[in-house]
C-alpha cells in the first residue's frame, strides 16, 4: 500500500479483500495526447476540471472523440454551452454499440443540431504548443481545437489482480464466479474492474456499467457480510440521448448475433411514442432481434424523441425472462393516450419479427 | 479484517452492506483519488 500523501509504503493485512478498482480511460499513445487542453470525462476530479477551464478560458471550439455514451453526452453540453463543436468517428456511424441502421439516426441528429461530424476518420496525433493541444491531426486533415475530448471507451484496473497471478476474462477484466469471487482465495473483485455473465450470449463480457458495478458491488458485500448471494448476470442495456433523441439498446446487437453464428430474424418499424393527435407525440423506431430456429428474443434497439429510450427496459425484462416474440405478443402493457398507443411499439416491431422469421 | 481497492460504486456498495450485516468486521477502503462514491 502506497501512501499518496506522505509517499510511504506499507502492507496491510487482511483476511479477505475486495478488488473495487474500476476501468480507466482509454488513451491511445498519440504524439501530444498529454496535453493538459485533452480531458477524458472519468471522475468528479477531471469533470470539475473541464468544468474550470470552461469557464477560465472560454474555448470557442471542441473536438470530440469517439461518438459513443460519453462522447454524445458531451456533445450535448458542449454545444448546449455554446461551443463549435466538431466529432470524429472512426466507423461510418456514432454509437456503435447500435447497428448501423439505427446508429446512422444519431449521424443525423448531431448533423442536424449543428455538429460537425465527421465519419470514417482516425485521429492520428495532435499538434500542440506549451503543452497546450492546438489542433488534432486526422488521416484526412487538421483540425484546429481549443478543447478536445477523449470518448474511445474503457479498459479495466486490472494489474494489480494481473501482477498477483489472479485468472482475467474479456478484455482483460478479472474473472469471477457469480457470488463475485476471483479465482484466488479470500480475493473477490466487483465493478468496472470485473467481468460479468451475459444472460443472451451466455458468456463472460466486460461492460462498464454504475448500474452493473453497484449490483455486482451488493452481491460481494452480502457474500462477504455471511449472506450467500449470487448475480445472475446482464443483458447489456444502456441508454443515452443527444438533445432531442434518444437511444437505448438491450440484449445482442446484429455484430454480437453473428459473433455467435446464429442466424436471426430482424423486425424494424417506425411508431410514435404516443398516439398522433396527442401533444408531446414523437417518433420512436423499434429494431427487435430473434434466433430464427427458435423465436427466442436476442436483442431491441430504439431510437427516438422524448419518451422513447426507457422503452427499452420492457426488452431488458423480457430477456432477463428468456422470452420468445410470441411471449412479447400479448404483453398486459399499460395503455391511454398520455402515456403510449393501443399497441407497444416493441410489440409491433416483435410482431414484425415474426413474420420476418 | 476486509480490504477494500478502490472506494467507488462497486467498493462502497459492498463496505457499507458488510457494515450494516457484520458491524463487528474491520473494514478498510482504499481509494487513490479524494472522492468516494463518486460515480454512482
Amino acid at each position: 500500500m502506497k501512501d499518496l500523501t506522505s509517499a510511504t509504503e506499507r502492507w496491510e493485512p487482511y483476511d479477505q479483500l475486495l478488488l473495487a478498482t474500476g476501468a480507466r480511460p482509454f488513451r491511445p499513445p498519440l504524439e501530444g495526447i498529454d496535453s493538459r487542453n485533452i480531458y477524458d470525462v472519468h471522475n468528479l476530479v477531471n469533470g470539475t476540471q473541464l468544468k474550470r477551464a470552461l469557464a477560465e478560458q472560454q474555448p470557442r471550439s471542441a473536438v470530440i472523440i469517439g461518438g459513443g455514451y460519453l462522447g454524445l453526452e458531451m456533445a450535448e453540453a458542449l454545444h448546449m454551452r455554446g461551443l463549435n463543436v466538431t466529432m470524429i468517428q472512426r466507423s461510418a456511424q456514432v454509437m456503435s454499440t447500435l447497428d448501423p441502421d439505427m446508429g446512422g439516426r444519431l449521424n443525423r441528429a448531431l448533423l442536424h443540431h449543428g455538429i460537425d461530424l465527421r465519419v470514417n476518420e482516425t485521429v492520428q496525433g495532435f499538434e500542440h504548443k506549451a503543452g497546450l493541444a492546438v489542433a488534432v491531426a486526422t488521416d484526412k486533415q487538421t483540425i484546429p481545437a481549443d478543447l478536445i475530448i477523449l470518448g474511445l471507451g474503457v479498459v479495466p484496473n486490472s494489474q494489480l489482480a494481473k501482477d498477483a497471478g489472479i485468472p482475467l476474462g474479456p478484455k482483460e477484466s478479472i474473472k469471477v464466479n457469480a457470488m463475485q469471487q476471483t479465482e484466488t482465495a479470500n480475493i473477490w473483485a466487483a465493478g468496472d474492474c470485473a467481468q460479468s455473465f451475459h444472460l443472451v450470449s451466455r458468456r463472460p463480457v466486460h461492460i462498464a456499467l454504475g448500474t452493473i458495478a453497484n449490483k455486482q458491488g451488493r452481491i460481494a458485500g452480502m457474500n462477504l457480510g455471511g449472506r450467500p448471494a449470487a448475480f445472475p448476470g446482464v443483458v447489456g442495456t444502456a441508454i443515452t440521448k443527444f438533445m432531442d433523441t434518444e437511444c437505448a439498446r438491450t440484449g445482442l446487437n446484429e455484430r454480437e448475433i453473428e459473433a455467435l453464428g446464429l442466424e436471426y430474424a430482424v423486425g424494424m418499424i417506425e411508431a410514435h411514442t404516443l398516439p398522433r393527435y396527442y401533444p408531446g407525440s414523437a417518433p420512436i423506431s423499434v429494431k427487435v432481434l430473434a434466433e430464427k430456429s427458435s423465436a427466442r428474443l436476442l436483442g431491441v434497439q430504439i431510437v427516438g424523441g422524448p419518451g422513447s429510450a426507457k422503452r427499452i427496459d420492457t426488452a431488458a425484462t423480457a430477456l432477463h425472462a428468456g422470452f420468445s416474440l410470441e411471449d412479447l405478443l400479448y404483453l398486459d402493457l399499460s395503455y391511454a393516450p398520455p402515456f403510449a398507443g393501443v399497441w407497444d411499439p416493441i410489440v409491433i416491431a416483435a410482431r414484425m419479427a415474426l413474420k420476418n422469421g | 479484517m476486509l480490504i477494500v481497492i478502490g472506494g467507488d460504486a462497486a467498493g462502497m456498495t459492498a463496505a457499507s452492506l458488510v457494515r450494516r450485516l457484520q458491524p463487528e468486521t474491520g473494514i478498510t477502503v482504499f481509494e487513490r483519488g479524494p472522492y468516494t462514491s463518486f460515480a454512482a
